[in-house]
């Protein structure tokens, strides 16, 4: 045993050196150097990299369009994880009392997961079109022909129609969070409250809400971040238009990096939304971890 | 098992109690939602396979008839076949360096408790915050040093990186339910620690390992951005990269940009419909810490 500690710490050091090595290259050292980055003028190209201070940071708080982003993402990500998490909780409660074909139902609410962000964009893209999209298709045989629009050439409308293009792709992922949790409710507890008296609300408010709360707080996290990271569907269905109707900050940053060869503003952006990400993280799971209730 | 049961005929018997009716509205609404979720995938693989015409007059038809000349005209025009070997390339030696490098760090950190390894697991753990889009410029710039940038080694490399967090999470988290008894006979019986990893531990973890290949191996087989920026611009990149190309190039063909679209969807169907209890397994045991 004793021998076996001097030797402890070359063994735990040469598992772990490989991936350490690669994580600390290739995340850590990238993510370190965007915040100096973000203090240059650098436009991806030209070796020479001149130093500007806080010049990129002073412009995003005053710049309109870095405005308009900010506000974009705060609507996505809202709208995003607040109809997620309602429905994937719908979804699960539904999935878990369906008498039959369970399983096929829970694959089918989770099959948009499995798609990449631009096929699903693309044929969201197509969907929505104007004139020969299914969409507008089934409201003119409908007979709500009044109902049409140009889902994603309308910029007051574009936004919510990825919005939901976003929620179809990723309530599953939350679903199967929900449906794990619902099944870990324990049953005795749920018949002890109807021979009470308890109606059905009362025993879904009182007793399965306080005890899925853990799933609430993970899932309501998970999505957060993924609707303030969003990119491949924007690509492919609106490209920020029209205008900068559906310009997001992740899309913002790209486009200055590569369009407009300036990716030291773009680094700075980043740099915001890491801190968001932060924020809201800390901000919500101290906020929610004090309301999770354990059996 | 058994609690399932219990849970379902204890619902019948409550439901039966207040009505007849309710099992059958839940299906209804279920079906009926199950059926707004499938429709957009289903509009996608019928349509690659109508033609254009069809795409544009009948939107919503079933193919009268099995239209292929997109899926030639895709082949002919552009360079599908290297996009293909591109992204199953990837993908597979990607998964294959995950397999090799995230477990044995996973069991470092979980077997051989100490400060130090207690501090990398939450150095790993936090890179699950860290947005690629914040530190992909510098990225670029470090793959162009290592000259990395424009060859395939430069995406596998980062996908690598990019497993650590999570696989780190979904391996020490399984190894806490698997015996250690077994690995300190193996160790008794004469095995180095790295042996008795490989020839002994390793195959206990397989739900875990395909549970980490699954998530892990379709994300990459999706991914956009890594590949659309740094694999070289003279030939085709990826499936979804070239993808995404078409949605401009050919906007007077849609059936082609369908027929790639099939071609990205239809393996990533196959893996989920044959390996579904990895997915689940994979997302609750990754929930349950994060």
């Amino acid at each position: 045993m004793l021998q076996k500690k001097k030797k402890f710490d070359k063994t735990a050091f040469l598992f772990i050196a490989p991936a350490f090595v690669l994580f600390t290259m290739f995340i850590i050292v990238p993510t370190v150097s965007s915040f100096y980055y973000s203090l240059t003028s650098w436009d991806g190209i030209n070796p020479n990299i001149k130093f500007i201070g806080l010049a990129n940071y002073k412009e995003i708080l005053t710049s309109a369009r870095f405005g308009n982003a900010l506000k974009n993402t705060a609507l996505l990500t809202a709208v995003i994880s607040v109809c997620e998490n309602v429905l994937a909780l719908g979804l699960a409660l539904l999935v878990d009392n369906v008498c039959r074909a369970k399983n096929l139902f829970r694959a089918i609410f989770y099959l948009p997961v499995i798609l990449s962000g631009i096929v699903s964009g693309f044929i969201w893209k197509i969907m929505y079109n104007y004139n020969f999209g299914p969409l507008n298709k089934i409201f003119d045989m409908l007979g709500l022909g009044a109902l049409k629009q140009d889902w994603l050439g309308n910029a007051d409308i574009a936004i919510w129609a990825v919005a939901v293009v976003m929620i179809w792709k990723g309530v599953g992922y939350y679903m199967i969070i929900y449906l794990a949790a619902l099944q870990g409710v324990p049953q005795d507890v749920q018949e002890a409250a109807t021979i009470d008296g308890a109606s059905a609300l009362q025993r879904f408010c009182s007793i399965t809400l306080p005890l899925i709360s853990g799933s609430f707080t993970i899932c309501f996290t998970l999505s957060l971040i993924n609707g303030l990271k969003v990119f491949d569907q924007i690509a492919a269905m609106t490209d920020g238009g029209p205008g900068f109707a559906t310009e997001t900050m992740v899309y913002l940053l790209y486009k200055s990096g590569f369009g407009e060869a300036r990716q030291g503003y773009g680094t700075a952006v980043g740099v915001v939304l890491l801190a968001i990400i932060l924020v809201l993280n800390s901000v919500q799971s101290t906020i929610l971890r004090k309301r999770e209730v354990q059996l | 098992m058994s609690t399932q049961t219990t849970s379902v005929t204890g619902q019948k018997g409550f439901n039966k109690k207040k009505s007849k009716i309710a099992p059958v509205i839940i299906f209804i609404i279920t079906a009926i939602l199950a059926l707004i979720f499938v429709y957009p995938i289903y509009f996608g693989i019928i349509s690659a396979f109508k033609s254009n015409a069809d795409i544009l007059k009948a939107p919503l038809s079933f193919p009268t008839e099995i239209y292929t000349q997109n899926f030639k005209d895709l082949f002919a025009k552009t360079d599908f076949v290297t996009a293909i070997w591109h992204t199953l390339f990837l993908t597979v030696v990607s998964e294959l360096f995950i397999v090799c490098i995230v477990p044995l760090a996973a069991y470092a950190i979980e077997r051989h408790k100490s400060r130090m390894t207690k501090l990398v697991y939450l150095y790993f753990t936090a890179g699950m915050m860290i947005p690629f889009h914040l530190y992909m410029f510098p990225l670029f710039r470090e793959m162009k040093i290592f000259r990395l940038y424009g060859t395939l080694a430069g995406p596998i490399i980062c996908y690598i990186a990019g497993a650590v967090a999570f696989g780190t999470l979904l391996y020490t988290s399984f190894l806490k339910g698997v015996p250690i008894d077994i690995e300190e006979a193996a160790k008794i019986d004469g095995c180095t620690e790295f042996q008795a990893f490989w020839k002994v531990v390793f195959p206990l973890l397989g739900p875990c390992t395909a549970s980490m290949v699954v998530l892990n191996g379709l994300s990459i087989w999706n991914d956009f951005l890594l590949p659309y920026l740094s694999l070289p611009s003279d030939q085709a990149k990826t499936i979804t990269v070239e993808v995404y190309g078409f949605v401009g190039q050919y906007t007077a063909r849609w059936d082609i940009v369908f027929a790639g679209t099939l071609i990205s969807l239809v393996p990533a169907l196959i893996i989920y419909v044959s390996l579904q209890k990895y997915f689940v397994k994979g997302i609750m045991s990754g929930a349950a810490k994060g």
